[in-house]
């Protein structure tokens, strides 16, 4: 993952980029590369840049890029050339919004499904445009034919007048805008927006359960891409001074798909790099070789062995040799590489020994009296099989309340159903007096009521930093935010906030490895500290012992109680010696029904609760 | 006829150049091959495309894109062996070539003939990538080839944009010597309007008046512009439109297409599809009955198709085409050529190769008249409109639009059994000669564009 | 266009489309279902029927021959691939596995374009469905009415297999859980291997047999496997009889709307897609929760 960074080195990998696009007309003709090859290069690198945003990021995986590829284009080279507009920058630029639009109008048709399905959707998508780019709109966009006659822009410097055509000159401008592109995805890639795409391709359910609304952010990627396309779009027809429909084709969009696994995906780059290998192998085979069409057939096999072996492509390939080479030449035993060069966000801040936990969130209106959860005949059912009957469970401020019952009590759903990730069959939930019955899990979250899970969510690709920081970053900005510019280091208080989090559950020695490196229990601690971190007022804990040496129960224990000081708690757990010892209250549930409530005490004593774990006792 | 240090030159009128550079020859030049001169003389034109650095060698560059995969591939492939074997012919110097014009000499000006092929796969954006590589890569002075109109189309904006001259393969629209004409193209071939124009009075007069017609179009601007000058021509005798089927290029299933076109209660069935598509559409045609009910019309005939439906499919089938081998009972041209190809390729050459051999040729008497390269004098020898021999009599280029003003050939399927010999598919019903037949230069609106 | 005997005529056609479509959507739903891939070499391994079926012709002249050799040959192709490729992606992210299937389509399409360039290849139907036949509204190719007839066999074959036998049995369990079919010890790996091996023989039978109705060329696999992913869509994924339901509803959706307007018959069918898709995922036979 790229990091982000400050000052001089933060500016490395731009610089490198800069540097190369500088270079190349220098060196890559020497091995073959001719300036129309290199254009093309850079224009799909481009289209590529937004594609990455999209699948090496945000991870949807779209067949339909070609459609605003070929809207943009389209748009542009129509301003161009029929309407007679002479600006070429502001052609393009329309172009782009163009693309955009439709982005926004198939992400919001496309999204609606996930994975494969959304992959299909795509296909369609792409097929239906270049259809009516073919026929119905041809006398807009030319039909077949395409639109010839785009011109390259002009620029006037008060000095002098640069007129583009082909060639080198073609080559300076499109390697500008190129450079901003990227430059642009750098900022997004290290903004609070970036950081979210990748969270939502490792664990969209956690990403929603901590209070991001997904849907906005995959529509957002979806956008972006549209743009990026729709730029590369119009400056293919500007290269080339004709817009092909073949823009358009399934095919194009095949291509870019490939050329962005070959060069790397999550690389940003590596999809120039792709399109520089794909070009190149297909003039060099076609041409040098004579292969003739088994150019395509050599680069498919590459493209299979990537996918099968080098998941991250060319680029992705080198980075992680290097950063390999990195660390094994790093000291051994050192906790966290890297820590010292990252921005401030991710730095370790002075150790503080004991850190106060994360406040509870501030409701903002004046407390309300009455109980904090007010959950009234809650009851789910599946088809026969009632998972919860009419509930009646209520939690007073500042509570920390156990819940114990045997497997199939329905313990778990009950949870779901009070963090709205199930939707009850009938019943209401009242959250700090408001009806909060139907809501999504994301607003419930953003109320101030979140869960941490009996099975481990977790951003397995990052490190506890930046798990605890994705959860802050909802908490900070809300379900939404558009700062795609933003570096998060310019939040106010979130390192501090994610500092003090990670202190809590006592990962700060670990909180640089990623997650696949930590044991059991600092995953579990990790899990707790989630759900921390988006500040709930009331914070549901699933099983937060579960699979613990008896060392980490004590340890853990002792996090629970502090971390329930000024917040409501409950806690579903098996080891009831732990649970009674750390609740006031308790609530067992049986069947689906609540069987009875009381204090630890009373629960103990209870005849029917034995029974209920028991199957009966003997007297 | 050798040629000496000094090329062909001594041949032609004199001109400042051939004056400068005989000079030069004469001053110290004795040692240097004739193509070394020519830069060194710079002229008062600044360089324009490929001129002069494409032909400041001993050779020239002549860049070939034709489809080699999908739909129009046989087309493609019958393009590049009539391209090859006039190269071979051109560069021998051989006594075809002289017939067709006797300014045609060995090579080009003396300069030895090259050539690359790149498949375009009949895709605009391809055809355009391999012109582009031909002329910034291996510095082409001339560029060619084409099957489909898209494609034709794309390479006349784009040679026009380069500044490199430009001849047309195959392409039926009429629009590409129409409104997307360009000053650096040029046509041999017949198109939609000619074709239409040709064949409707031999229809009207073989099928009668007042006939209605299904038409099975491919859906793009060729198929279009074709069918709707036979619809004009059409309503001159009467003829209506029963029906307009619109398949998109590549189907490989007429079926729903079909079965419209045999309820739709016509006489005729008017086929304007092209290369595979047409090859397919008939013999399912005739699987789905149609063919026995309706008399089948090829306004546009694709090369080979006789060959692959069949003759039983074929016979009483009425077609217009660009040429027909047995055109060589009656022209000595047509059976130097013929013999030529046969005894090289095995086969009666289709219209599509001896299309390719008729745009080399002429280039070259072109490229002799101009007595230079540059693009400008090629094209004002082209737009001269001088008159030479071909296959199918005498043709010359309309200075107007650029398109060769020549005949169409009406051709009608024979039964097998009148076949003498395999390949023997036609009967020439007509050859409608061109002046009468084309329309006015405008009337497409061609604007040609400036020369620089 | 929109009379009575048209109308006649396209539905019927329709059927016939549908057909082949039913059948190799079958193919692509049970594989789906089972494996949880999305096989989008798909359309690649119908098209490589067809010409391994033509080699087999051109060897032996005979129609069977041909049929066997393309669906035995695909069989082939597809188990190799089970067990060589796909067999490595279950644990890997879906993206993965349809990139994989991707390329691989691609490689098939030019491995087969460099062994037999790009021209098409046919093959005359067998003596026995050649010529004309009067149906009385209409005359058809007899040959399209026998496929009809072969596709009805495949697809009952196929039923029999699903339906009635063990492997079948043990099949429609993983289709449903894999998990549970695993952890009553069935070797579940051998059966995803035989699923895609059958699956894969679908499309290769139907591309054999679509040879004397359409000549076969390298590219016919991309647009069978769009229009394919259409058929499984709407008839639901995972669903046997959902794939042949959804052949039929696809060709009937071609083939009338080209009375209409012959452009937009196929890109009727991605509109009908995107509204199931968007509507009715599951859709209409297919399991709810596959999402």
């Amino acid at each position: 993952m790229i990091e982000a960074r400050r000052g001089i080195r933060g500016l490395a990998f731009e610089g490198w980029t800069a540097l190369a696009l500088v270079v190349a007309p220098f060196v890559l003709p020497k091995i073959g590369f001719v300036p129309d090859t290199m254009n093309r290069v850079l224009v799909f690198g481009l289209f590529g840049v937004g594609f990455d945003l999209l699948f090496g990021f945000a991870g949807l995986l779209s067949f339909g890029q070609s459609a605003f590829f070929g809207t943009g284009g389209f748009v542009a080279a129509y301003l161009l050339t029929r309407m007679g507009l002479t600006s070429v920058m502001l052609g393009l630029a329309v172009g782009v919004v163009a693309a955009a639009v439709a982005g926004l109008l198939v992400g919001m048709i496309a999204l609606r499904r996930t994975g494969i399905y959304f992959a299909m959707i795509t296909v369609a998508i792409a097929e239906v445009f270049f259809f009516m780019e073919n026929s119905p709109l041809s006398d807009y966009t030319g039909g077949e034919n395409g639109l010839p006659g785009v011109p390259g822009p002009t620029f006037n410097f008060g000095f002098a007048s640069v007129h583009v055509t082909g060639g080198w000159s073609m080559y300076v401008f499109l390697a500008v805008c190129y450079f901003v592109g990227l430059a642009l995805a750098r900022r997004i890639v290290a903004s609070p927006v970036g950081r979210i795409f990748v969270a939502i391709r490792d664990n969209p359910l956690r990403a929603a359960a901590v209070g991001h609304d997904v849907h906005a952010y995959k529509l957002l990627a979806f956008v972006i891409a549209a743009a990026y396309a729709g730029f590369a779009g119009g400056l293919l027809g500007v290269l080339q001074g004709y817009m092909p429909p073949e823009a358009f084709t399934f095919d194009t969009s095949g291509q870019l798909i490939m050329q962005t696994v070959i060069g790397g995906l999550g690389t940003l780059i590596g999809p120039l790099v792709g399109a520089a290998v794909w070009l190149y192998l297909r003039d060099f085979l076609q041409g040098s070789l004579g292969m003739g069409a088994s150019w395509k057939l050599a680069l498919g096999v590459v493209f299979v062995l990537l996918v099968f072996f080098l998941r991250r492509g060319v680029v992705g390939g080198l980075s992680d040799l290097i950063a390999l080479a990195r660390s094994s030449a790093r000291a051994p035993g050192k906790a966290a590489p890297g820590g010292g060069d990252d921005a401030p966000v991710f730095a370790a801040a002075p150790q503080n020994s004991n850190p106060a936990p994360p406040p509870a969130r501030d409701p903002g209106e004046p407390e309300i009296a009455g109980p904090i959860l007010q959950v009234r005949d809650l009851s789910k059912t599946y088809g026969g099989l009632a998972a919860n009957s009419e509930i009646n469970f209520s939690l007073e401020r500042g509570e920390l309340r156990g819940v114990i019952g045997p497997n199939g009590a329905g313990k778990s759903t009950f949870f779901k159903m009070l963090t709205c990730e199930i939707n009850p069959s009938s019943g209401s939930i009242h959250f700090e007096g408001r009806d909060i019955t139907n809501l999504g899990v994301t607003e419930v979250c953003q109320l101030g009521l979140s869960k941490s899970y009996q099975v481990n969510q977790l951003f397995t690709r990052l490190t506890p930093r930046e798990n605890i920081t994705i959860a802050a970053l909802a908490e900070r900005r809300g379900k939404f935010r558009l700062d795609l510019l933003r570096n998060p280091a310019d939040i106010p208080g979130l390192s501090q906030q994610v500092h003090s989090t990670l202190a809590l559950v006592s990962l700060t020695e670990r909180a640089d490895v990623p997650v696949s490196g930590l044991a059991y229990g600092e995953k579990r601690r990790l899990e707790i500290g989630l759900a921390l971190a988006t500040s709930p007022s009331l914070l549901l804990l699933d099983e937060p012992l579960a699979g613990m040496s008896p060392r980490e129960r004590v340890e853990t224990v002792k996090l629970l109680k502090s971390i329930s000081k000024g917040r409501t708690t409950v806690i579903i757990d098996h080891d009831m010696d732990a649970l009674f010892e750390m609740s006031e209250r308790v609530t067992v549930l049986q069947l689906g029904k609540i069987l009875v409530e009381g204090t630890p005490d009373e629960i103990k004593a209870n005849a029917a609760v034995r029974e209920a774990y028991l199957g009966g006792v003997l007297e | 006829m050798a040629i000496g240090k000094f090329g062909a030159r001594d041949a032609g009128p004199v001109s400042r150049r051939t004056l400068l550079r005989a000079g030069a020859g004469l001053a110290g030049g004795a040692l240097l091959p004739s193509g070394l001169i020519l830069p060194a003389l710079a002229e008062d034109q600044p360089a324009l495309g490929t001129w002069p650095d494409g032909s400041s060698g001993s050779s020239v560059f002549v860049g070939i894109s034709v489809p080699r995969t999908g739909t129009y591939a046989a087309a493609g492939e019958d393009l590049i062996k009539g391209y090859e074997l006039a190269i071979e012919h051109l560069n021998a110097g051989s006594e075809i070539m002289t017939k067709i014009s006797p300014n045609i000499k060995k090579g080009v000006l003396g300069k030895e003939v090259k050539y690359g092929i790149a498949d375009s796969e009949a895709k605009p954006n391809t055809a355009v990538q391999n012109l582009t590589k031909f002329i910034s890569d291996n510095k082409a002075v001339m560029v060619t080839g084409s099957v489909s109109s898209a494609e034709a189309v794309a390479d006349n904006k784009t040679a026009d944009r380069e500044k490199v001259i430009y001849l047309v393969g195959i392409s039926g629209s009429n629009d590409t010597t129409g409104k997307d004409c360009v000053r650096y193209s040029f046509r041999e071939c017949f198109y939609g309007q000619t074709a239409a124009k040709a064949i409707m009075p031999v229809l009207i007069k073989n099928l009668g008046k007042n006939k209605k017609v299904a038409y099975l179009t491919p859906d793009y601007t060729y198929g279009h512009t074709v069918q709707k000058s036979m619809e004009e021509f059409g309503n001159e005798g009467g003829w209506t439109k029963a029906t307009d089927q619109v398949s998109p290029l590549g189907t490989t299933d007429f079926s729903s297409y079909l079965l419209n076109v045999a309820n739709s209660g016509a006489d005729v069935v008017v086929n304007i599809n092209f290369g595979r598509d047409a090859v397919l559409s008939i013999k399912q045609a005739k699987q789905f009955g149609i063919l026995d009910k309706m008399t089948l019309v090829v306004p546009y005939n694709t090369p080979f198709l006789a060959k692959e439906v069949g003759a039983d499919t074929m016979q009483g089938v009425f077609a217009a085409t660009d040429y027909w081998w047995t055109l060589e009972d009656t022209n000595p041209i047509a059976k130097m050529f013929n013999d030529a190809f046969r005894a090289k390729y095995q086969y009666s050459p289709e219209w599509s190769a001896n299309l390719a051999y008729a745009q080399i040729a002429m280039w070259a008497d072109a490229l002799e008249r101009a007595k230079s390269f540059y693009p400008p004098d090629v094209i004002k020898a082209y737009e001269a409109g001088a008159k030479v021999q071909s296959t199918v009599g005498e043709v010359f280029f309309r200075g107007a639009d650029h398109q060769l003003v020549r005949p169409v050939v009406i051709e009608r399927g024979k039964k097998p059994a009148d076949m003498k010999t395999p390949e023997d598919f036609y009967d020439i019903v007509e050859v409608v000669p061109g002046e009468g037949l084309m329309q006015s230069p405008t009337e497409f609106g061609c604007k040609l564009g400036s020369y620089t | 266009m929109l009379s009575l005997p048209n109308f006649a005529a396209q539905a019927f056609n329709g059927l016939v489309l549908g057909a082949l479509l039913a059948l190799i959507a079958s193919g692509l739903t049970i594989i789906y279902g089972t494996l949880g891939v999305l096989n989008l070499a798909h359309g690649a391994m119908f098209m490589v029927g067809g010409y391994a079926g033509v080699v087999a012709y051109q060897y032996s002249g005979s129609y069977l021959v041909a049929v066997a050799a393309g669906s035995l040959f695909v069989m082939a192709l597809g188990l190799l691939m089970e067990r060589v490729v796909i067999r490595h992606f279950y644990d890997r992210p879906p993206e993965d596995q349809i990139l994989v299937t991707f390329g691989l389509g691609i490689v098939y399409v030019e491995l087969v374009r460099l062994t037999f360039g790009s021209l098409s290849q046919s093959m005359p139907p067998p003596s026995w469905a050649a010529g004309i036949t009067s149906l009385g509204f209409m005359i058809y190719p007899t040959y399209r009415l026998a496929v009809v007839g072969i596709v009805a066999v495949a697809l009952l074959a196929l039923y029999l297999v699903l339906y009635r036998s063990r492997l079948g049995m043990i099949v429609r369990a993983g289709i449903e859980d894999a998990v549970m079919v695993d952890s009553l010890g069935i070797d579940v790996y051998r059966v995803f291997m035989i699923v895609f091996g059958i699956g894969a023989m679908a499309a290769g039978f139907a591309g054999i047999v679509n040879v004397p109705i359409a000549p076969i060329t390298p590219d016919v696999g991309e647009s069978i496997l769009v229009e394919t992913f259409v058929v499984v869509v709407i008839g639901g994924v995972g669903s046997f009889p959902g794939a042949v339901l959804g052949g039929l509803i696809a060709g009937e959706i071609l083939s009338l709307t080209s009375m209409v307007d012959p452009s937009y018959s196929q890109v009727m069918l991605f509109l009908v897609m995107t509204f199931v898709l968007v509507v009715r995922p599951r859709g209409l036979l297919g399991e709810q929760g596959r999402a």
